[in-house]
């Protein structure tokens, strides 16, 4: 079971790393913020839960999480058949691999620059 | 860590670590060059210096504009013919380049008086012009010239320009990235906000990071417009002075290039709120999709997709023609920074070609870990390569192609492997569904072409075959795929017209009108 989930979450962070770029800004707190509103809204409309978008930078993060819960729909067939607790813990370790992979992995120096 | 040392850098040690390769099972914690350090004495680098990177790339791509240089007159080659950084203005800031030419008793006895002539000088010379860039340079930079007093001195004087200025000499960074980030954030802190814009629809962005190379920014505008969204300003091609000073008054930075232009997308975050997108305009998976979240972000999805389904219909059988003829196609991704993630990855999913090496000049490691994050495993990623391991890389990786600026691309062409200009293109503009097609269409062109097979030939000595030597195209690329399949699907190539572009200046936009109107 566990091996199946971890198989799972690669291929969700494969497909976010191949076509996405968000994840990819260029601070470390950037990244933090971007990996928590993102993906917590993709996984609120995976669930078919309400995703907050009425300020500017919540409509970004949804509008990216909408692209994103769409593009797994039609990848993974495999998601349709999970129900809501499935799917949370799926994204939960999801978002643990990206930040592990874009933030506290991260081989990149430029991440802790205090500034611009 | 996956580090590839070069036999030819051996005595260079420090370059060890500027060169990965991706292999089975390696994720960015384990696969990351070093990147945008200063280049290793001893390295002759392929890198532009921040002089260049400020002027060249950022700022001499806004159109309304007299830019000077405050220096030498060889710091201001790149103008006409070497940059295609087009205009829908007839091309003025490419067409007029201006120096102070500053010369030895210049730099002893101090330029300022030169350069506050100079400056009355253009703007007399160009009276329909009120609008100046100063660029300064290493020598008015060393021997301290004040350039911002200066400008003050001339604004005052002359009441009806307006002058930025730009303090970013060759030295000020490891490579023309360093003055990236310095036009940006001198253009957010001297200009942003001193200019009120006329705000003609519901739905506003600022379009960053887009330089209008053969006319990529005019292409994606249209496509903006369509849909009914205001393009306020573009940071930098084809973008208009006072327009890029109303930057704050947009709802949306849309940003291209995240390497030469994030930094002022992130500013504008924080001082104004302006939510920065990052998209893709390269490829039909990934504009599509940039398409539709700037759609979404105004309510304008359905907007987005009726364009998207109108340009794939008309140009997917022609971009297909090309991809079916391309598969299997070794390409070298060798960019300055931004296309070896917008590329690495769609070229292989939907041009069928297989990257097998990409560099970056003067990227950062951010660029790198989207570029390594989306190429194939196996390829060759190296930060900042000198000429000799660009070379080394060659004979070792035999690619059918380089995707490369002038410089390595004639190293090259030396070798008898094609080059396409990725920085220039070769008849782009690449963007766009259309210039997609354009970009299949000259990777073909270069990997097949007739004259390419035949320039390996000595004609003084070499014995040619007079009846069959000439290899046509259908000869090279028909023979490696199914005629049946091609024959049978509606696959062709490219019908469009050699200028794409000059036909959407002027085009009427109703839904924008219609917004106008009802705003006025």
């Amino acid at each position: 079971m566990e091996d199946m989930m971890k198989d799972q979450v690669d291929q969700l962070v494969d497909y976010i790393m191949k076509w996405c770029l968000w994840q990819f800004n260029s601070r470390a707190w950037d990244r933090k913020d971007q990996n928590e509103g993102i993906l917590t809204k993709t996984t609120q409309i995976l669930c078919d839960e309400p995703a907050e978008n009425d300020t500017p930078a919540d409509r970004c993060y949804w509008v990216e999480a909408v692209m994103l819960a769409r593009d797994f729909k039609s990848t993974y067939p495999w998601l349709s058949e999970m129900d809501n607790n499935e799917i949370k813990l799926l994204m939960q370790g999801l978002k643990e691999r990206i930040d592990y992979l874009t933030i506290s992995g991260s081989l990149n120096k430029e991440l802790t620059n205090p500034t611009y | 860590m996956p580090y590839h040392e070069f036999k030819c850098s051996e005595c260079i040690p420090e370059r060890k670590k500027h060169a990965v390769v991706k292999g089975e099972g390696e994720d960015l914690t384990s696969c990351l060059p070093l990147g945008y350090l200063n280049t290793i004495p001893g390295t002759i680098s392929e890198r532009g210096c921040a002089f260049c990177g400020a002027k060249h790339v950022i700022g001499t791509p806004m159109k309304d504009v007299i830019h000077l240089c405050h220096g030498p007159v060889g710091c201001t080659y790149d103008t006409w013919q070497t940059k295609r950084y087009i205009s829908d203005n007839d091309n003025y800031q490419f067409k007029y380049t201006f120096a102070t030419d500053m010369k030895e008793k210049d730099i002893v006895f101090g330029a300022e008086k030169l350069l506050k002539q100079n400056i009355i000088d253009a703007f007399k010379a160009f009276p329909e012009i009120k609008r100046m860039s100063v660029y300064q340079t290493c020598a008015s930079a060393l021997i301290g010239d004040d350039i911002d007093a200066i400008a003050k001195e001339v604004m005052g004087e002359m009441p009806d320009v307006d002058i930025f200025v730009c303090n970013s000499p060759g030295f000020a960074g490891p490579s023309q990235s360093g003055g990236h980030h310095l036009i940006n954030i001198a253009w957010v802190n001297q200009k942003v906000g001193t200019f009120e814009p006329k705000i003609t629809s519901d739905y506003v962005i600022n379009y960053v990071g887009e330089y209008n190379i053969q006319g990529d920014q005019e292409v994606m505008v249209d496509y903006f417009r369509r849909m009914g969204i205001q393009v306020l300003s573009t940071f930098t091609g084809n973008g208009s002075y006072d327009d890029l000073r109303g930057m704050h008054r947009a709802d949306l930075n849309v940003l291209e290039c995240a390497r030469s232009a994030e930094y002022i997308c992130n500013e504008l975050r924080v001082r104004y709120g302006t939510p920065r997108m990052d998209i893709d305009g390269f490829g039909f998976k990934p504009l599509s999709e940039s398409l539709l979240k700037v759609g979404m972000f105004f309510g304008l999805e359905k907007e987005a997709q009726t364009i998207i389904d109108e340009e794939i219909a008309r140009w997917k059988p022609e971009f297909d023609w090309y991809a079916r003829r391309l598969k299997g196609v070794k390409v070298c991704l060798w960019p300055g920074g931004s296309k070896l993630w917008h590329w690495a990855h769609v070229i292989h999913d939907e041009m069928n070609v297989d990257v097998v090496s990409l560099y970056t000049k003067f990227g950062h490691q951010g660029d790198m870990e989207k570029g390594i994050a989306r190429c194939a495993e196996g390829a060759l990623a190296i930060d900042d390569p000198n000429e000799l391991e660009g070379i080394e890389a060659m004979k070792e990786l035999k690619p059918d192609i380089i995707l490369t600026g002038v410089r390595p691309g004639e190293v090259a062409k030396k070798m008898r492997v094609q080059y396409l200009n990725a920085h220039a293109y070769h008849n782009g503009p690449y963007k766009g569904f259309e210039g997609w097609v354009r970009f299949a269409r000259d990777i073909y062109n270069a990997v097949y072409s007739p004259i390419h097979q035949l320039s390996g030939l000595d004609i003084s000595k070499d014995e040619i075959d007079t009846d069959n030597r000439f290899m046509t195209r259908q000869m090279i690329s028909d023979v490696k795929i199914d005629t049946e399949a091609a024959e049978a699907s509606d696959e062709r190539e490219y019908t469009g017209d050699y200028d794409c572009v000059t036909k959407l200046r002027g085009k009427k936009y109703p839904k924008l009108e219609k917004e106008a109107l009802s705003i006025d």
